[in-house]
C-alpha cells in the first residue's frame, strides 16, 4: 500500500510539472500584455517599458519560465499585478469562499442525490420511480446559470415583493452588509442564508446526476445473491435495503467523490459571477481578462495538481471501503 | 477597462487558517466566527507591514474624532446605503495609477479630497483650497488650502501633500494615466513652489482648462508614501489594503471582488458640510446586472449605478426605486483604420457615416437613453452648440453617389462596389466580447450598409487581445472598431487625431489634416472661453468632413435609487457628487 502511493505520487511529479509547462506558455503566448491595459494618452513608450520591467516581461519567454519553475519550486507563485499582492495571498483570501460554497453544494448533492437514487431503486417501476425521474431529468438538463436566474426570480425578487412570503433570500454576497454587527447566531444565520440559492443553484444539477448513478448501482446491487439470501432469511426490508445492498451500492459513488474533489476549489465561474460570491472562478477569470499572469499560472496549476491528487485519493478510498481491492 | 484590485477578505482569514480544511460548511463557519469576535468597532488590519502600522492610527484618530464632534441631534445623521455596481474600485483610492470612473470618483467624493470641485456649469470652486488666484498672465496658479483638514490618520493635510501629488503624478515613472493633463504645466519639482505650509504654486504655460486636472486630482498624503519610488506605487498596499484619505468618508475595509466599506469622518469640516448624514456608505461588486437590479427591487442595496437601458423600465415601475439619468462623461464611436486601401479615402468614410442610420439605431440600443454624436464634444460641455454644426444625415441615395463618385462601383455584379483595381469595398468592424450594444452596432451596420453595396464582417474579439490589436503602431490590426471613450470635462483630442501623434498607440485613424492639426493646437491654448467655443464649432465641423470616426452616441448614466434615499443628486459630475449629502429616510433605516 504504501509503495503504491509512494510510486503514484512519484509519477504524479512529472505529470504536474507537463502541466504546469503547457500552462505557461498558453498563458504567456495568448496575445495581449498587461501593460496595454494600463495604456492611456500621454503615457510615454519609457514608461510602458518601465512597466513591463517591473512586471518581469521585459524578459524572453524562455528565461520567465525558468525563473517561474524555480520560484514555484520553492514556494513562490509571484506577485499579482492586478491584486498588487503576492499571489499566494490573493488564492488563500478566494480559496476559503469558494470552499463553503462548493462544500455545501456537494453535501447536499450527495445527501438527497443518495437518499433519492435509493428510494427510487427500491421501488422501481412505481409511480414516484417514474416521476423522481422526470424531476431529476429536468434539473440534470437545465444549465445551473439559468436554474440560479430562476431561483433569483422566485425564491428573491418574486417571495418577497409580489408574494410576500415571509422568508426570502439575498440574491448576492457572502454575508449581509450589517454582518460585522450581527450575535455569533446572527452570523451563521446570516451566512446559511446567502448560501442557500447559489447552493441550491449548483447541487440540485449535481444531485441529479448522483441520482441516476445511485439508482443504478442499487438495482445492480439488489439483485444479487447475498441480497436475496438476505431477504431469504427473513430480515426486514430496512436492514436488508440500508445495511446489506446500500453499503455496496455506495461503492461506485466513491468514485464521483474523488471526480468531485477539485470542483470543491476550482468553483464556477458563472455562478459566482451571478450570486456576486468572491471564489476562485472569478478570480481566475477575471485575472484572464486582465493578462494577470502570475495569478492565472498559480491557479490552473493548483487545480491540477488538485485533479492528481483527487484521483490518487479516490483509488486509495476503494482500498478502504471494498476490502478485496489491495494494492501491490 | 476596468482593472481589479484584490485585497483580504478579513471576516474570513482571521481564524486560524487550517480550519478550512475541514472541508464542511459547519466547520468552514465556526472558523470564520471565531475570525469576528473583535466586534464590529475595530477595523480589520491586512497582514502588511505598511497596514499594520497606519490602520491602528486611523482607528485612534477616529475614535478621539467621534468624542470631540458628537453626532448631531438631527434625525437624518445615521444608517448605512449600500450602492453596488458591476466591477471593483481599481487600484483603488490609488489617485496616482487609477484612471478608472469609479475609482477616481471615490478618491473625489468619499475617501479623499481635490483641490478644487466645480459647480454645475463645470465653474471651478473652491474645495480643499479655501481659494485660488490664477497670475494675470496666466503662467502660475497659487492655492490657498483649507486649515481645518486633517489625514485619518491625524496629520494635517498641508502644502507638501499637493507638492508631492504634484511631482508624483508628473513624474513619468509613475505613468499617471491621464499624463495628458500635464502636458503645458511645467512637470516635476521646477513646476510646484511651496510657499508656506497653506500656500502651493504650480506653473504652466498658458492653456485651456488648465483648472481641470485639480477638479479629478485627489491629493495624496506625503507623510505616507513620499518614501515610495514612483514606479513602485502601483503595486503599494495604499491602494486597495489600506488607504488613508482626508475626505468625509474613512476607510474601513475592503473584500476584494466583494465590497469597500467607508465610515463617516466625524472631524470633516464645518465650513464643508461637516460630517456626512450616513454612519456608513458600503460599495459593493455585483458582477451580473440581473442580480444588480434584483438587490435592488428587494431594497438589500439602495444604488444600482450602471442599469442597462432595457432595465430602465422595471425600475421606473417600482413603486420603491427612483431612475436617475444623466449624461455620462463618454461616446462611443466606430473608429477607422484610414491606413487602408478600402478607408483612405475620406468620401468613402462620409458615404459610409450618410448609409448608416444612426438615430435610429441609438433610439433601439438605448431605448431613449442617450443622444447621437457627431464630435466628440458632449451636449453638456460648455463648447456644445448644436446650431454651429453640420452634422451628417442619413442619406443613403446620397451615399451611394458619393461612392460612385469616388470610383467604387459594383463592377462583377455581386452586390459589393470594387475601385478600379479590382479591391472590394469589404470592412471588418472588431468589437469587445461580451458587448451587447457594441455588438449591435457592428451588426446594423452590416445589414444598413449592404444596401450601398459596402459589405461590413462584425468580428468579436476578445478585449486584451483588441487592444493589442488597434494600439500596437505597427500592427494597426483592425479596419473599424467600435469603441468607446472617456472624456474630462477639459477636451483634448490631440492623442487621437493630430498628425504629430501618427506612432502613438491612440492615433487610431492614421488620417492626417492640416487643419485638424492646427485647430488642435489652437484649441490646446485658448485660456478664454468664449475664444475657445468659436474654434470648437469650427474643429468639429473639419473632424465631421474628415470622418476619422464615426461618432455613435453619447449614453446617458442610469442610476437606480431606493426612495428610502434622500438628497441624491447626480450629473454630468459624477454618481458619488454628493454622496456626503446622502441620508436614509429615517421612517425607512
Amino acid at each position: 500500500m504504501t509503495q503504491f502511493v509512494v510510486r503514484r505520487l512519484l509519477g504524479a511529479v512529472p505529470l504536474v510539472l507537463g502541466i504546469a509547462t503547457i500552462i505557461f506558455f498558453l498563458v504567456n503566448l495568448a496575445p495581449g500584455d498587461p501593460t496595454l491595459l494600463l495604456l492611456s494618452p500621454g503615457v510615454t513608450d519609457e514608461v510602458i517599458q518601465q512597466m513591463r520591467e517591473n512586471f518581469g516581461l521585459d524578459q524572453p519567454v524562455h528565461i520567465r519560465y525558468v525563473k517561474w519553475v524555480g520560484a514555484m519550486l520553492t514556494g513562490d507563485f509571484g506577485y499579482s499585478f492586478s491584486h498588487s499582492r503576492p499571489v499566494v495571498d490573493v488564492l488563500l483570501d478566494f480559496l476559503p469562499n469558494t470552499l463553503i460554497l462548493s462544500a455545501s453544494a456537494l453535501v447536499v448533492a450527495f445527501l438527497f442525490g443518495i437518499v433519492l437514487g435509493t428510494i427510487q431503486a427500491v421501488r422501481q417501476y412505481s409511480a414516484l420511480d417514474s416521476s423522481l425521474s422526470v424531476v431529476l431529468l429536468f434539473f440534470y438538463s437545465m444549465p445551473s446559470f439559468w436554474l440560479a436566474l430562476m431561483l433569483i426570480l422566485t425564491m428573491s425578487l418574486y417571495a418577497r415583493n409580489v408574494w410576500g412570503l415571509p422568508i426570502y433570500f439575498p440574491a448576492s454576497g457572502m454575508t449581509s452588509t450589517e454582518y460585522e454587527f450581527l450575535s455569533a447566531a446572527g452570523r451563521i444565520a446570516d451566512r446559511v442564508r446567502h448560501l442557500v440559492l447559489p447552493t441550491l443553484s449548483l447541487a440540485l444539477v449535481l444531485m441529479a446526476g448522483i441520482a441516476r448513478y445511485m439508482r443504478g448501482s442499487m438495482l445492480e446491487v439488489v439483485r444479487q445473491d447475498f441480497v436475496r439470501t438476505a431477504h431469504a432469511k427473513g430480515l426486514p426490508e430496512r436492514t436488508v435495503v440500508f445495511k446489506h445492498a446500500l453499503r455496496n451500492a455506495l461503492l461506485p459513488i466513491i468514485t464521483l467523490v474523488g471526480l468531485y474533489i477539485p470542483f470543491l476549489f476550482s468553483g464556477t465561474v458563472f455562478i459566482e459571477t451571478i450570486f456576486a460570491w468572491p471564489g476562485m472562478g472569478r478570480l481566475i477569470v477575471e485575472a484572464i481578462f486582465q493578462r494577470d499572469y502570475p495569478v492565472v499560472m498559480a491557479g490552473a496549476f493548483f487545480f491540477a495538481t488538485m485533479v492528481v491528487v483527487a484521483n490518487l485519493v479516490a483509488d486509495l478510498l476503494y482500498a478502504v471501503v471494498d476490502p478485496r481491492i489491495r494494492y501491490e | 477597462m476596468a482593472r481589479k484590485d484584490g485585497m483580504v477578505d478579513e471576516s474570513m482569514l482571521h481564524g486560524p487558517s487550517p480550519k478550512w480544511r475541514g472541508g464542511l460548511p459547519v466547520l468552514v463557519l465556526a472558523a470564520s466566527m471565531a475570525a469576528c469576535d473583535a466586534g464590529p468597532t475595530e477595523r480589520p488590519v491586512p497582514d502588511v507591514a505598511f497596514c499594520q502600522e497606519v490602520l491602528p492610527a486611523v482607528e485612534a484618530y477616529v475614535a478621539q474624532a467621534r468624542t470631540a464632534n458628537p453626532v448631531p441631534e438631527d434625525p437624518r445623521y445615521g444608517g448605512t446605503a449600500v450602492l453596488g455596481s458591476i466591477g471593483e474600485l481599481a487600484d483603488g483610492m490609488n489617485g496616482a495609477v487609477s484612471s478608472a470612473y469609479s475609482a477616481t470618483q471615490h478618491q473625489q467624493f468619499v475617501n479623499r479630497m481635490t483641490l478644487i470641485d466645480s459647480d454645475a456649469n463645470l465653474e471651478p470652486r473652491p474645495y480643499l483650497a479655501e481659494r485660488f488666484e490664477v497670475a494675470e498672465d496666466n503662467t502660475s496658479v497659487t492655492f490657498h488650502l483649507r486649515r481645518d483638514v486633517y489625514w485619518h490618520d491625524g496629520e494635517q493635510t498641508t502644502a507638501e501633500d499637493v507638492a508631492f501629488t504634484y511631482e508624483t503624478v508628473t513624474n513619468p515613472l509613475t505613468a499617471f494615466p491621464n499624463a495628458a493633463f500635464w502636458d503645458r504645466y511645467v512637470q516635476g519639482p521646477e513646476g510646484v513652489e511651496v510657499i508656506d505650509d497653506f500656500t502651493v504654486r504650480i506653473r504652466m504655460e498658458p492653456h485651456a482648462e488648465f483648472l481641470d486636472p485639480f477638479r479629478s486630482l485627489g491629493i495624496l498624503p506625503e507623510h505616507l508614501l513620499g518614501d515610495v519610488p514612483p514606479q513602485d506605487l502601483k503595486q503599494h498596499p495604499f491602494g486597495t489594503q489600506c488607504p488613508v484619505g482626508n475626505g468625509p468618508f474613512v476607510f474601513y475595509s475592503h473584500a476584494a471582488q466583494d465590497r469597500w466599506v467607508f465610515e463617516a469622518n466625524p472631524a470633516f469640516p464645518e465650513a464643508l458640510g461637516g460630517r456626512p448624514f450616513l454612519d456608513r456608505y458600503i460599495y459593493r461588486v455585483i458582477p451580473e446586472q440581473t442580480t444588480l437590479l434584483t438587490e435592488l427591487l428587494t431594497q438589500n442595496i439602495d444604488v444600482y449605478s450602471g442599469v442597462a437601458p432595457d432595465q430602465a423600465q422595471r425600475i421606473l415601475d417600482d413603486p420603491n426605486s427612483e431612475l436617475i439619468d444623466f449624461p455620462a462623461r463618454q461616446y462611443v464611436f466606430v473608429g477607422w483604420n484610414a491606413r487602408r486601401p478600402q478607408l483612405e479615402d475620406p468620401r468613402v468614410r462620409r458615404a459610409i457615416a450618410m448609409g448608416t442610420d444612426r438615430e435610429s439605431i441609438v433610439e433601439a440600443i438605448l431605448q431613449g437613453y442617450g443622444t447621437v454624436a457627431h464630435s466628440s464634444v458632449p451636449p453638456f460641455h460648455w463648447a456644445f452648440d448644436e446650431g454651429r454644426i453640420q452634422p451628417i444625415d442619413y442619406d443613403p441615395e446620397g451615399a451611394a453617389a458619393l461612392l460612385d463618385e469616388a470610383g467604387w462601383t459594383d463592377r462583377d455584379g455581386d452586390g459589393v462596389r470594387e475601385n478600379a483595381e479590382g479591391v472590394p469595398l469589404s470592412i471588418s468592424v472588431k468589437y469587445n466580447q461580451g458587448n451587447q450594444q457594441r455588438q449591435d452596432i457592428a451588426e446594423i451596420m452590416q445589414f444598413q450598409l449592404a444596401d450601398i453595396g459596402v459589405d461590413v464582417q462584425p468580428q468579436v474579439v476578445e478585449w486584451a487581445t483588441l487592444l493589442q490589436d488597434i494600439n500596437t503602431p505597427d500592427l494597426r490590426n483592425f479596419d473599424g472598431v467600435v469603441m468607446g471613450w472617456v472624456v474630462e470635462f477639459k477636451l483634448d483630442d490631440m492623442d487621437l487625431f493630430h498628425s504629430d501623434r501618427i506612432d502613438q498607440p491612440f492615433a487610431w485613424s492614421g488620417t492626417r489634416n492640416p487643419e485638424i492639426d492646427r485647430l488642435l493646437v489652437e484649441l490646446g491654448t485658448a485660456v478664454d472661453r468664449a475664444v475657445a467655443r468659436e474654434l470648437w464649432a469650427e474643429y468639429q465641423n473639419v473632424v465631421i468632413e474628415e470622418q476619422p470616426y464615426l461618432f455613435f452616441y453619447f449614453p446617458s448614466r442610469l442610476v437606480g435609487v431606493s426612495s428610502r434615499m434622500e438628497n441624491v443628486t447626480m450629473d454630468q459630475r459624477g454618481v458619488w457628487l454628493n454622496v456626503k449629502d446622502w441620508y436614509i429616510d429615517p421612517a425607512a433605516r
